[in-house]
């Protein structure tokens, strides 16, 4: 269980300081499929690098089953993110020196998973592992970036607009991707995103803007990738 | 202005490397000049033997210093330029994309030739302090006629203004070769895909740390060679220092340690900040995913350090091939010459100074990784 409580995050100093963050609180089941939905300039990128301890806050505790990770100097924060958090962004950020495979293997290695090709093969890319992140499709370098993080066996993926550089059928099929992961695995999802539509796909849904919550909800029905709008 | 003299600025390891190679050629072609002029006064064959070792002298530190720097300096500003087109693509392919040609957007790079004249004029004002000093020593012995200092703009000329334009046009030049991609190549900022040699596609399947490992050296192989260069350099001078000290002078031994020194720091400073810079956004994706310092250090830096190992040993040999060259041939005919042989606790000595500072600068470069943020990573 990840609880988010009163958490508050400021940028710059002084005249220029603008509070991002305003007092938010919030609760994440384990397993559970959360999406936090915004427009752009809510705070929802800030709130998930806050919960997912790439950043901490000025106020306020994020706990995970009990432990505050707002209190951990950086080192902890390395060990606690390598333990247990996964990270697909918009931009993928694949090692373009590397192959498809070594990039995969940067979280398999991590978890000492040596059967990071079934991962491989579970997002199609099974016949693209010598090949180099440049000569890839967006398509196919979100899916190594699925790949991954997947790999690294998280206990939570946290995802930053993962579909936000993708046309609508490769967007549709990476979601698709991580959903059907996230049913296997049974791992926690949390996705940022604008798109209202995908948030049809999520167990739960918090709506931010401004900086603060407006209202968290229960999806009574999960739509998959193929049914949602976009 | 696409360049300005703000990135001619970083250019200092040039500057540096210039003002050590002219600071030397000066310092040997002004003697060498003047000895020449001392010639129809040598009444002695002694003497004469003495004058034709000198001149050999002259000769070969030139030769072979000169040389040697001025083929770093070359490397390293092409590594620079190609290091400056990667790091501003984008700002090329528009100007590009609204019409600037390649040569137009090239001749900014002009400016590069800048950090050459700082550093050769500063070499050549610094020999000219120095060389009261150097004359005087050489005239101590009374052997030869007193040899007096004059100054030979064709020198200036030569080591000041010539490199200075050489260099400038050596950067139009490559950057006007290095713009010739695509403009759509540029904008996209895409990453280049690397090369795949028969090895590569048959390379067994090695850890994420290790692959990363290999492939920081295999993208990066001019930084293989200044780390190399600055390994040589290290253990070259200051066994070269040492061994100068009975065979020539303290001020020759002094002179060639600051020398080494200063260029070993500069060349592996450089190096180690590009290594670091270049890897920012692969260094703050793996503190993301949670890999240690250690092991981002160990997996960027670590690669180098068989490098530097062969840089010292090759220095280790550079240094006692031209001693012997010049005790053996230079100076065979001159009595008073002591017997040199291969210094065994000077080169361990020198062994042990280059380890603690090649690890001092691998700390400093561990350091300036703790600094990189996670947020790079989010920075774009």
């Amino acid at each position: 269980m990840i609880r988010i409580n009163q958490i508050k995050k400021s940028y710059g100093t002084h005249e220029n300081r603008a509070l991002i963050l305003k007092g938010i609180s919030a609760e994440i089941a384990d397993g559970d499929f959360v999406v936090i939905l915004g427009a752009s300039g809510s705070g929802k990128s800030t709130l998930l690098n806050v919960i997912s301890g790439l950043e901490q806050p000025d106020s306020g505790s994020v706990t995970y089953d009990g432990t505050d990770i707002t209190a951990f100097n950086d080192r902890e924060l390395t060990a606690f993110r390598r333990e247990n958090v996964g990270f697909i962004f918009q931009q993928y950020y694949l090692l373009p020196n590397l192959t498809v495979e070594k990039n995969v293997r940067m979280g398999a290695d991590l978890a000492g998973n040596s059967d990071y090709r079934s991962v491989l093969k579970a997002v199609g890319l099974e016949n693209k592992l010598k090949k180099y992140p440049g000569e890839l499709s967006g398509g196919e370098q979100q899916r190594v970036a699925v790949a991954r993080a997947l790999a690294k066996r998280p206990r939570v993926l946290f995802l930053d607009e993962p579909t936000g550089a993708l046309d609508e059928a490769t967007g549709r099929q990476v979601l698709d991707y991580i959903s059907c992961l996230q049913e296997e695995y049974r791992f926690t999802v949390v996705m940022v995103t604008h798109n209202l539509n995908i948030a049809e796909m999520a167990n739960t849904v918090i709506k931010m803007n401004s900086g603060m919550i407006l209202e968290i909800y229960t999806n009574e029905t999960r739509k998959n990738a193929r049914e949602i709008g976009w | 202005m696409v360049v300005g003299i703000k990135d001619a600025a970083k250019l200092i390891g040039i500057s540096v490397i210039s003002l050590c190679a002219v600071l030397v050629c000066t310092m040997f072609l002004n003697f060498y000049i003047d000895i020449l002029e001392i010639e129809p006064l040598i009444a002695s064959e002694a003497a004469m033997l003495f004058y034709d070792a000198q001149v050999s002298t002259a000769k070969i530190v030139c030769a072979v210093s000169g040389g040697c720097l001025l083929v770093t300096s070359v490397i390293m500003l092409l590594f620079y330029i190609r290091h400056y087109i990667d790091t501003h693509k984008k700002e090329l392919g528009i100007l590009k994309a609204l019409g600037y040609s390649n040569l137009k957007i090239a001749g900014n790079f002009r400016v590069f030739g800048v950090s050459v004249l700082i550093g050769s004029a500063a070499g050549f004002s610094a020999s000219f302090l120095l060389m009261p000093t150097f004359y005087d020593l050489q005239n101590k012995d009374r052997i030869l006629p007193e040899i007096s200092i004059r100054f030979h703009p064709s020198l200036f000329f030569c080591l000041v203004l010539l490199p200075t334009a050489a260099f400038a046009c050596l950067s139009v030049c490559y950057a006007a070769c290095r713009l010739k991609a695509p403009v759509l190549q540029l904008i996209k900022d895409s990453p280049q895909t690397p090369a795949k040699t028969k090895k590569q596609k048959n390379e067994p399947d090695c850890p994420f740390l290790a692959g990363l490992k290999k492939s920081t050296l295999r993208t990066k192989k001019t930084l293989v060679f200044f780390i190399a260069f600055a390994s040589f350099c290290f253990s070259a001078m200051t066994q070269m220092s040492a061994s100068m000290d009975t065979l020539s002078s303290r001020m020759m031994a002094l002179m060639t340690l600051i020398i080494g020194l200063v260029l070993a720091f500069t060349t592996l400073f450089l190096a180690i900040t590009a290594v670091v810079r270049g890897n920012t956004k692969t260094i703050a994706m793996m503190r993301v995913f949670g890999y240690s310092q250690k092991e981002c250090c160990r997996a960027l830096l670590g690669g180098y350090r068989p490098a530097s190992y062969i840089g010292f040993a090759l220095g280790t040999a550079y240094q006692y091939a031209l001693l012997r060259i010049a005790v053996d041939l230079v100076f065979r005919d001159i009595g008073d010459i002591p017997a040199y042989e291969f210094d065994v606790p000077n080169m361990l000595a020198s062994l042990a100074a280059f380890l603690f500072f090649y690890e001092l600068m691998m700390y400093l470069g561990a350091e300036r990784i703790k600094k990189i943020s996670v947020k790079e990573i989010m920075l774009e």
